[in-house]
C-alpha cells in the first residue's frame, strides 16, 4: 500500500510539473524553456501582485559576488487556487528556485518549483504550453 | 495491488486530461444541462476556456484553414509579442478568451460574462435589442445583442475597434468584424461556444471556429487587476507567429 502511494504521488507530481501555462503572454516569448536556471537565495521582496506574484533572491557566487533575480510565478488567483498563500514566502528565507530564464538575459527567471525554508517543493502553476480549452470536439 | 495501482494511475491520467488548468484534479461534473423556471438553458455560473488563447486555428474543424487576405497576413507577419495587447493589460476582445476563470449572470433583460482575468472587466449582451445602433463607434468588445434558437443562446456582435488579436500569435482583424457566437450547455459541465468570424477586411470568406468552456462549480471570481505589477511586457521577445526565432540568449532561430 505504502509502494502504490508512492507511486501516486509521484505519478501526481510529474503531471502537476507537466500542466499547462497560466499567463496572460505567451511563455515562450519571454522565457526559454532549454534555458533551466537552479538558484538558490534568501528571499529579499515577495510581491503577491497581478499579472504574475514574483519574489526577489539574493544569489551569492562562488566569488562572494550577490546577484538579485526577479522569479515570476503564475498570477495570486492561479496560486491561491492551487494552495499557496501571501504568507508561503518570508523575507530571510531560503529557497531554492528551478525554472527558466528569461531570453532577454536579464537576472530574471519563470519559477516553476520552488522548494521552501521547511523543505515542501511547491509549484507555481506556470509552466510551458498555453491551452486551457478542453479538445476541439470538431477534431 | 498491481490492480490498485493500475486504477490509482488511470483516474490521475482521466482527472489530468478532461481538466482545464484551473480545475486540475477535480472531475468534470456531468448531469443534464439544467434550465430556468420558463424553460429556457441555465448557462449561469463561474467557467474556464470557451475561446482561443494561443491559437485561433486550435478550433477550426479538420481540414480547415484560415482564409487570411494577403494584407491582413503582411500585419500579422509584422506583429511582435511584446505588442500583444493582452500582454499589456488590454482586453481580449472576442472570441478570445484569457486562460482565467469568467462567470455568466443570466437575466431577462442582459447577459453578462464577468471574467475574472486579463482584464478585469465584462461583456453585456442585450436580450431586449433586436437591432443594432446605426451610430456604433469601435470598441474593445463592440456591441452585442442575443436571442435563443431552442437551447442555444445566439450573440451577434458588431463595432469593434481594429486593436485586439484574436491570439498569441497575433491573428488579425478590421472594424468590418461580425462575430456571431452560439452557445451550447451540451451538459452540466460543458458549453459549447461556436464562433462564426465574418472579417471581409482580413479574412475572404467567413470561418467557424469552436471552443469548449467547463464549468467549475462552487468557484468564485477572485480579483485581478493586471496593471498592478506590469513587467513581462519589456522582457517578451520575437515575432508572435515566432516567438523562438533570433533568440539572443541562445542565438538558435528556430522556423
Amino acid at each position: 500500500m505504502r509502494r502504490s502511494l508512492g507511486i501516486f504521488l509521484a505519478a501526481a507530481l510529474l503531471l502537476t510539473a507537466a500542466a499547462p501555462a497560466i499567463a496572460h503572454h505567451a511563455f515562450a516569448a519571454e522565457y526559454d524553456a532549454d534555458q533551466p536556471v537552479t538558484l538558490k537565495g534568501k528571499v529579499t521582496k515577495f510581491e503577491w501582485t497581478n499579472p504574475h506574484a514574483r519574489f526577489y533572491i539574493d544569489v551569492v557566487d562562488a566569488k562572494g559576488v550577490v546577484t538579485n533575480w526577479n522569479l515570476e510565478l503564475a498570477s495570486p488567483n492561479v496560486l491561491k487556487r492551487n494552495g499557496w498563500s501571501s504568507k508561503i514566502l518570508q523575507i530571510g528565507d531560503t529557497v531554492t528556485v528551478e525554472g527558466s530564464r528569461a531570453k532577454d538575459g536579464s537576472k530574471m527567471a519563470n519559477a516553476k518549483a520552488v522548494t521552501l525554508a521547511n523543505g515542501q517543493r511547491v509549484f507555481s502553476g506556470l509552466q510551458g504550453a498555453d491551452a486551457p480549452n478542453a479538445p476541439n470536439p470538431n477534431q | 495491488m498491481t490492480k490498485r495501482i493500475a486504477i490509482l494511475t488511470a483516474l490521475i491520467f482521466v482527472f489530468a486530461l478532461s481538466a482545464a488548468p484551473q480545475q486540475r484534479g477535480r472531475p468534470v461534473p456531468t448531469g443534464p444541462a439544467p434550465r430556468l423556471p420558463d424553460g429556457k438553458p441555465d448557462l449561469s455560473g463561474v467557467w474556464t476556456g470557451g475561446g482561443p488563447v494561443a491559437d485561433i486555428r486550435q478550433g477550426l474543424a479538420k481540414g480547415e484553414s484560415i482564409p487570411l487576405l494577403p494584407e491582413a497576413e503582411k500585419i500579422m507577419k509584422s506583429r511582435q509579442s511584446k505588442d500583444d495587447p493582452e500582454a499589456n493589460c488590454l482586453p481580449t476582445g472576442i472570441p478570445r478568451i484569457a486562460p482565467y476563470p469568467w462567470r455568466i449572470v443570466q437575466t431577462p433583460t442582459h447577459i453578462f460574462f464577468l471574467f475574472e482575468g486579463n482584464i478585469h472587466s465584462y461583456r453585456q449582451i442585450f436580450m431586449n435589442v433586436n437591432k443594432h445602433p446605426d451610430d456604433l463607434d469601435p470598441t474593445w468588445y463592440g456591441h452585442s445583442i442575443g436571442h435563443f434558437e431552442g437551447d442555444t443562446l445566439v450573440v451577434d456582435t458588431i463595432g469593434f475597434n481594429d486593436k485586439f488579436w484574436f491570439d498569441f500569435v497575433g491573428h488579425p482583424h478590421t472594424e468590418k468584424l461580425h462575430t456571431i457566437e452560439r452557445y451550447t450547455r451540451k451538459d452540466l459541465g460543458t458549453l459549447v461556444n461556436e464562433v462564426t468570424i465574418d472579417d471581409p477586411g482580413a479574412y475572404s470568406k467567413p470561418f467557424k471556429v469552436t471552443f469548449t468552456a467547463r464549468f467549475m462549480p462552487g468557484e468564485e471570481l477572485m480579483e485581478y487587476i493586471c496593471q498592478e505589477n506590469e513587467q513581462d511586457s519589456k522582457h517578451i521577445q520575437g515575432p508572435a507567429q515566432n516567438p523562438n526565432e533570433n533568440n539572443p540568449l541562445t542565438g538558435r532561430t528556430v522556423r
